[in-house]
């Protein structure tokens, strides 16, 4: 663990035990490509002041104090001291107030994952913790001060230590019920459900994130290249959506069931043809379609 | 609340496309915010752009992003130009596999974002790869170009619609060996007991509740607070004539409230 610096040192509380334990960042942010804001009037870079919004003479940061917005643009200064003594005080303690069963995790208020590992006193403990929730299938929540906010965290055994991920507030997530609210109750059944699951069984394997590269820059760097040699840049091809009506053929075509594209124009007139014929036949004319049919063979014969 | 979709594009098995769109899951609207303020004024401070050259203002309209091809030399892109760059993964998240649900380490699981679809052209096709990745207890796993990074996305239903969780890099998620290499690989076995009659006393099911903030709600005590003893102070200090009438509206407002509010209490009593 050489060289690490741990977020966080304390304890971790699960009933009466306790067990010194460090939080480590498991997971940082990598830099994405950044672009400089150009004033396009001279071609120079630009660079950010912060000014009053009514008298525009530049703030100096000694003169910049925290405010809540009211109403009518009117703001209430809070010192930055107040809101400090809103803070509990910590007592560094990871307290354990529920296990929950790991099919009972809603992963949509995951916030940052750390690695939680425990210190030389606390191993025992630590280990036993760990090996506890994995036979019983749960996660722990756990509540503590950690970077100045109250915060929840999830705890759940990874390999031989235990990674406490920080759960966003109950505020900030939106509900995927709500989200998906409004969208029509659609159940798919029968040949569409079975062809879709074939086409998922020809695309099973295994996934390895650590792998996955990212295109963006090279592509970046291309299309840089293109706009300094004055090229057209080109437009993307417009995609095909999928018709209602043709969601059966593709997905027959997709498993591999339907017949291949040169049949495509053939196909559409056998539908056709099948169409009316039933109409046809119900109106019990059904030799004439057979007649129709033969019809080209002769006139190639 | 209407909100407004945060991209737009195409989910695609195989032949089988449909339109559909993506909004975050999480969002910072609720939080209590601050802006920042001059202590000397009480006025807003904002943010300019300023030419690095001439020292002078710059428009909205003359800001643009820049590549930088050398010093004090950047190529300007427009929102156009960048949304042609050469990979399909800018507009459509083409399900290439399939895994097994929860195969994927929490660990990677970077944002989530909800997906579902954007016209009814694409409803049954929507439900179609939702359905069966359902069925077959599978995630979807794609590409998708999001903030200026191609990133993996896994591709998870859930209700009526698709959760599509962006992926950390190998890079950004630290080696745990580092961490977990001292660590007893196995704890004592007489312990364990003992830790599962604890864990079963307090298994608990999981609620919304267990992610609330008691710091927001005594910040909002708070600023409820200083708005009491700031209301009599801007009556007497007087606002500049424009700002007047708004004011007064509010005034109006509150006044009718609170007489609603009187006339309510006394109906309660009688």
């Amino acid at each position: 663990m050489a060289g690490q610096r741990a977020q966080w040192k304390g304890f971790i509380k699960f009933g009466e035990v306790s067990c010194g334990v460090a939080l480590y960042t498991a997971a940082s942010t990598s830099e994405r490509i950044t672009f400089n804001t150009i004033n396009t009037a001279t071609g120079n870079r630009v660079n950010r002041v912060f000014i009053d919004s009514d008298t525009e003479e530049p703030v100096p940061k000694e003169a910049q104090t925290k405010g809540f917005e009211i109403e009518n643009g009117q703001y209430i200064i809070i010192d930055p001291d107040e809101v400090a003594a809103t803070m509990p005080e910590s007592n560094k303690t990871l307290e354990v107030e529920a296990f929950i069963p790991c099919s009972d995790v809603d992963d949509v208020y995951f916030d940052k994952p750390y690695y939680l590992t425990p210190d030389k006193m606390g191993t025992d403990a630590f280990a036993a913790l760990r090996d506890g929730m994995r036979k019983s299938k749960v996660a722990a929540i756990a509540r503590t001060v950690l970077f100045r906010r109250m915060r929840t965290v999830l705890i759940r055994p990874h390999g031989k230590g235990l990674i406490a991920t920080t759960l966003n507030y109950n505020y900030e997530v939106r509900s995927s019920k709500k989200a998906f609210e409004e969208m029509p109750k659609i159940k798919i059944q029968g040949e569409m459900l079975d062809l879709a699951k074939h086409i998922i069984s020809t695309k099973k394997g295994d996934f390895d994130p650590a792998a996955f590269d990212d295109r963006y820059e090279a592509a970046l760097a291309e299309l840089v290249k293109a706009k300094i040699e004055g090229k057209a840049l080109p437009s993307r091809k417009k995609v095909e959506v999928s018709q209602p009506n043709d969601l059966l053929a593709a997905l027959r075509e997709s498993a591999g069931l339907g017949k291949t594209k040169d049949d495509k124009p053939k196909r559409t007139a056998a539908n056709a043809n099948t169409g009316a014929g039933r109409q046809r036949a119900a109106r019990g004319a059904a030799s004439k379609t057979a007649s129709s049919k033969a019809a080209p063979q002769r006139k190639a014969g | 609340m209407a909100l407004r979709p945060y991209w737009k594009g195409y989910l695609k098995l195989s032949l089988v496309t449909c339109p559909v769109s993506m909004m975050p899951a999480t969002s910072e609207a609720e939080k209590v915010r601050f802006h920042t303020l001059n202590r000397e004024t009480g006025n807003r401070v904002v943010s300019q752009y300023i030419d690095s050259v001439t020292g002078k203002p710059v428009k909205d309209d003359n800001e643009a992003k820049g590549y930088a091809r050398g010093e004090n030399d950047y190529v300007i892109l427009t929102d156009d130009d960048l949304d042609a760059v050469a990979l399909d993964t800018v507009k459509t998240i083409d399900i290439d596999k399939f895994a097994p649900a929860d195969s994927i380490e929490w660990v990677y699981l970077e944002k989530p974002h909800y997906l579902m679809p954007d016209d009814p052209v694409g409803h049954e096709a929507f439900a179609v790869i939702r359905d069966a990745m359902k069925a077959d207890k599978v995630v979807g796993i794609s590409k998708l170009v999001i903030g200026r990074r191609e990133r993996a996305v896994v591709l998870e239903p859930r209700d009526d619609g698709i959760v599509l969780w962006s992926l950390r890099f190998g890079d950004e998620v630290r080696p745990e060996e580092n961490y977990f290499e001292d660590i007893e690989a196995e704890a004592d076995k007489d312990l364990i007991p003992f830790v599962q009659k604890l864990i079963k006393q307090k298994t608990a099911r999981w609620s919304p509740n267990m992610v609330s903030d008691p710091i927001q709600d005594a910040l909002l005590a708070l600023i409820e607070q200083k708005k009491k003893q700031l209301k009599p102070k801007k009556a007497a200090k007087g606002k500049k004539a424009d700002a007047a009438p708004a004011s007064n509206v509010v005034n109006i407002m509150d006044a009718l409230r609170k007489s609603v509010e009187a006339d309510l209490k006394k109906k309660k009593v009688s």
